[in-house]
């Protein structure tokens, strides 16, 4: 079925560098987006839940898609047009910024990383905190945040909108309706449906191409499974290949300078639940952000709790975690592997690791090995930028903690490597 | 000779001698009958250990209130042959059953060939199959199995065997051999290829292909051939499909079965004897009396539901021996039409189902229950 | 004045949904003689001008009185979604739970235990595909190693006669407790003439899962014979 459908991933192999990234994106929908229906899906994306996810009432015609597309890369739909969707989430950078936390209008920072919208339909929640269900919600709140884009509400945008007489016609032609909000919300999400990656190194690999993967690459892999204990939060399987789970944990990032407690008090009492929009303020702009899922759901698991990341691609977003405070991927890795950093509410699985320095690079390399094919280029240099900074430096690095010389967070399983990484996670054996 | 010490052959061949010493000291009659079944199971071993060599059941000679036997034939069935390159196991397994059979003395009037003669209908298989049937010593009488027919839908089997269905008429009871495993097109549509069509038909539990029938024409053939005999004449119907409905899933049935039971409805003793199954399979409907056979080749298990009442199941066989659980085996008809069965497991005692258990619905001379559960 | 109620409902998601228990409430009296449309919200309503008792409203009219009665819907309910509140439970104080929690209030938090119907379809189509993996394999001999052109269901159609729910049990063709997968090591061994497989072998474990799912319902029972 769609394991066998190369041709448009072909077709970018074949082109080389950032300019090809950039001229497949501006180019006509069909190199980039994808018709309306899914038989074209890239390699090691599973049609099963492609179809799930596709909610009812936003189907996809590409009349939608191109609305979408325009909109996304509008600057018009902040307040004073300079900021788009595509400012914070750049097409030329993995969808996004390579910022810590992303920047709105009149340079304000907010306090949040900015997620890629690569694979973003996969999501089932939307935003670190996932205080937004869908994507056509998650697309509307942006807008409508006093530092992100900078609009006073949804009807302002809309009014905006509505006095651009291409979009009225579009949107007419779209939704036989004048231009809403919600609309806005759901033309976005079109857009976002088609970015659609798969076809990495990896994905070929289980696809059983042995030679995808280098040895590096393969080790990470059993690493991932293994020592590493990535796979209990970072699950793949192949009806859900995007290495997370959908939930929310606490692994300690920023635990050393925000007070959960104190936070987590004042929260509770000025939260209104059922709010997104006074979350998402609160998200943005106050140290409250730090609570990340308590904002949300306002129990106490979930204090200083933030969204498993997905992982496709994940060598094009730097910097790391909700609040870009870790600048590689080495980075992140040192962090898992002592431990994480305690604090009441540190997930009961982080545990140190105890990695060696050759087993970091393993795991590393593997996740590099999750680009797709059109951001190979980018991939690699992504990949090169980041190992030359880390060599320099490793601030999360905890070598005695890691190896369980000081410190209390567990033990680590004697050796409990997995054996043939190729077999790992594959429910076929055929292909 | 000089040797102090025999060798392993030699104290063999000594013990089976002596056994067979044994037999000839039983009345001839009895002999004759025990000789056919426990002579087969008993050289079919290579391994002899007299006392292993027990009948559990002896068919007793005619008397008052059981008929004479009229004639015996033997049967081979459901011989699956591979060629030989990639599996000689079905091969020498048919061979053993053509020495078994040539060993009956006296021989019987004619052997039926079960169906299932190849195990994936190509000619090679076929050829093979004609060359060690050729062997049997007494007339063959065929019958196609589905595993004969679908790489080519027949058109080997015909060029070696004539027509699949037919009749004959031998010493007062009519024969009539159906082709019962015809099966509505299910390939086409798919797109199948010739192989990917034998492949599903060979699959028992695959779901898709389609039921086995007799279907019309063929009924129509039988009713017209049938219309001829007086109905007090025994008939008995070769088939390899059951002529019953048993377990759908795996095709032990015949969807048209009840229009063909209807056909047979108003002759006094009918006896359908069937392949397909591999297994021991009594059955009796209002005048009809069902009998499977085994197959040389392997056993299947008994199906979940649906198993006839009158049935005693074969204990389930031992993996480890590639012998147990498949054989072949004698079929007494009686005077009155009716027959005496024997299964000749090979490493096994036979069990014999005599008329008289079915005649009787079962209250009468039941066979031994199985050790072990078969499913 | 006559009161001419419609219950108007809004996206096809909530009909779709099968609809809550709509309140129904009493809608305010006409002002000019023109029909009065209710929301199924149970408290907003509009009247339509123009329209009087009898008269039908064309498409965009329609759409027209339907995107109204959102708008008030909304500044009443601001950030909510309209589907989402005709169908997710209230807490205990009849608030709607923030979008995302799908934990009412009577349920205990926890990560593990809070899972969410695409979790369960993700693990039923992983499932699903276990096992027809094995049920392939399970019919093809060169699959799992057979020499011989023997594969598992000619002597097992639906993995009858395998009894997965006796193991462990001491397997006299291996004079020792076996696991049911080294009973099927040993079938391929020997029936099949193919080279056992490594216990973590994809093959094994699938066969496995397959023979296990044909016996569903069944009681387990280690060590019979």
């Amino acid at each position: 079925m769609t394991r066998t459908q190369r041709s448009f991933s072909g077709r970018a192999a074949a082109l080389a560098g950032r300019a090809a990234a950039l001229l497949l994106l501006s180019a006509a929908p069909a190199a980039l987006t994808r018709a309306a229906d899914s038989s074209a899906l890239p390699l090691g994306i599973p049609q099963d839940l492609y179809q799930f996810v596709i909610p009812k009432d936003n189907p996809e015609t590409p009349e939608k898609i191109a609305l979408g597309k325009q909109l996304f890369f509008d600057t018009r739909l902040s307040a004073d047009g300079t900021v788009a969707c595509s400012t914070c989430h750049d097409r030329e950078k993995g969808f996004v910024d390579r910022f810590p936390t992303s920047k709105g209008i009149h340079a304000q920072f907010g306090k949040r990383n900015a997620p890629t919208v690569l694979n973003a339909m996969f999501q089932q929640t939307f935003f670190l905190d996932g205080r937004a269900p869908s994507l056509e919600e998650q697309a509307k709140l942006p807008i409508v945040n006093p530092i992100e884009m900078g609009n006073k509400d949804g009807a302002a945008v809309t009014a905006k909108v509505a006095a651009i007489p291409e979009y009225v016609s579009a949107f007419n032609a779209v939704f036989h309706q004048p231009v809403s909000y919600d609309n806005i919300g759901r033309a976005i999400a079109a857009f976002e449906r088609t970015l659609v990656f798969g076809d990495s190194p990896f994905d070929r690999f289980m696809a059983g191409d042995a030679n995808a993967m280098n040895e590096s690459e393969k080790r990470g892999w059993s690493l991932f499974n293994g020592k590493g204990r990535c796979m209990s939060c970072h699950g793949f399987s192949s009806t859900q290949p995007f290495f997370t789970d959908n939930r929310f944990h606490n692994i300690g990032i920023a635990a050393h300078k925000a007070n959960f407690v104190e936070l987590a008090v004042k929260a509770r009492h000025m939260v209104e639940t059922g709010n997104i929009k006074q979350i998402d303020e609160l998200a943005i702009q106050t140290d409250l952000s730090e609570l990340g899922r308590f904002l949300v759901t306002k129990n106490y698991a979930d204090i200083g709790a933030f969204k498993t990341s997905g992982l496709r691609n994940i060598a094009l977003t730097a910097p790391y975690m909700h609040d870009g405070s870790l600048p590689t991927l080495w980075d992140v890795i040192d962090h898992y592997n002592k431990g994480g950093i305690q604090n009441p509410f540190l997930d009961g699985g982080m545990q140190r690791l105890g990695l060696s320095e050759s087993e970091i690079d393993d795991l590393v390399a593997f996740l590099g090995s999750l680009t797709s094919s059109q951001f190979k280029a980018e991939g690699d240099a992504e990949m090169q930028r980041q190992k030359e900074l880390a060599a320099t430096k490793r601030p999360e690095r905890d070598t005695d903690a890691a190896m369980g010389r000081k410190g209390d967070l567990g033990d680590v399983a004697p050796d409990p490597d997995v054996k043939d990484p190729a077999l790992i996670g594959r429910t076929a054996t055929e292909k | 000779m000089g040797f102090k010490f025999k060798s392993v052959e030699t104290k063999w061949m000594e013990e089976r001698e002596s056994v067979m010493n044994e037999l000839i000291r039983l009345p001839r009659r009895n002999f004759v009958r025990v000789a056919g079944a426990a002579a087969g199971a008993v050289l079919a071993k290579s391994l002899l250990p007299p006392h292993s060599f027990q009948l559990i059941e002896v068919v007793k000679a005619a008397s008052p209130e059981s008929p004479a036997v009229n004639f015996s034939i033997a049967y081979v069935s459901d011989t699956h042959i591979y060629t030989t390159k990639l599996n000689d196991r079905f091969v020498r397994s048919a061979l053993k059953a053509v020495d078994d059979v040539n060993r009956l003395d006296p021989q019987p009037d004619f052997v039926l060939f079960g169906g299932d003669l190849a195990q994936l209908g190509k000619p090679e298989e076929l050829q093979l199959g004609v060359q060690i049937l050729k062997g049997l010593k007494a007339p063959v009488k065929m019958m196609v199995g589905e595993h004969d027919w679908y790489l080519d839908l027949g058109e080997t089997w015909k060029g070696l065997f004539g027509s699949p269905n037919y009749s004959f008429d031998h010493k007062g009871v009519h024969f009539v051999v159906l082709n019962s495993i015809i099966e509505k097109d299910f390939w086409t549509a798919r797109g199948m290829t010739p192989e990917q069509r034998m492949q599903t038909v060979a699959g028992l539990d695959n779901g898709v292909q389609s039921r086995f029938e007799v279907g019309e024409p063929q009924r129509m053939w039988m009713q017209q051939d049938l219309a001829k005999i007086p109905h007090k004449t025994p008939i008995v119907v070769f088939s390899h499909s059951p002529l019953y409905k048993y377990y759908r899933p795996w095709n032990f049935w015949t969807e048209d079965a009840d229009e063909v039971q209807t056909i047979l409805k108003p002759f006094q003793t009918v006896t359908v004897i069937h392949g397909h199954t591999h297994q021991v399979l009594s059955n009796r409907i209002g005048n009809i009396c069902f009998h499977g056979l085994l197959s040389t080749a392997w056993p299947w298990p008994y199906a979940p539901e649906g198993l006839p009442k009158l049935t005693v199941q074969m204990s389930r066989a031992n993996p480890f021996d590639m012998n147990d659980g498949v054989g072949n085996g004698r079929i007494d008809v009686l005077t009155d039409g009716l027959v005496n069965k024997i299964y000749n497991l090979w490493d096994r005692n036979p069990v014999s189902v005599p008329a008289s258990y079915l005649k009787s619905n079962g209250t009468k001379n039941r066979p031994a229950e199985p050790t072990f559960d078969s499913y | 004045m006559r009161k001419f109620h419609i219950l108007l409902f809004m996206p096809a998601a909530v009909m779709l949904a099968g609809g809550p228990d709509t309140p129904h409430h009493e809608a305010p009296d006409t002002r000019n003689g023109n029909v009065v449309v209710e929301l199924c919200d149970g408290k907003t309503s509009l009247e339509v001008k123009g329209l009087k008792p009898g008269e039908t409203m064309n498409p965009d009219q329609a759409k027209d009185v339907a995107n109204q009665l959102m708008l008030a819907w909304q500044k009443k309910n601001p950030g909510m979604k309209w589907d989402m509140a005709a169908d997710t439970a209230k807490d205990a104080k009849g608030k709607i739970p923030a979008p995302g929690t799908e934990s009412p209030e009577k349920k205990q938090f926890e990560t593990y235990g809070n899972y969410t119907s695409r979790d369960e379809f993700i693990w039923k189509q992983e499932y699903d595909k276990f096992v027809a993996e094995g049920n392939r394999i399970f019919h093809d001999a060169k699959a799992f190693g057979g020499t011989v052109g023997i594969s598992c269901d000619m002597c097992h159609p639906n993995a009858a006669n395998t009894h997965p729910e006796t193991y462990p049990k001491y397997q006299v063709q291996l004079q020792r407790v076996a696991l049911l997968r080294d009973m099927i090591n040993w079938c391929i061994e020997n029936p099949t003439k193919g080279k056992p497989l490594a216990d973590d072998d994809t093959r094994l474990r699938a066969m496995e899962a397959y023979i296990m799912s044909q016996r569903k319902g069944v009681p387990m029972e280690p060590g019979k014979h």
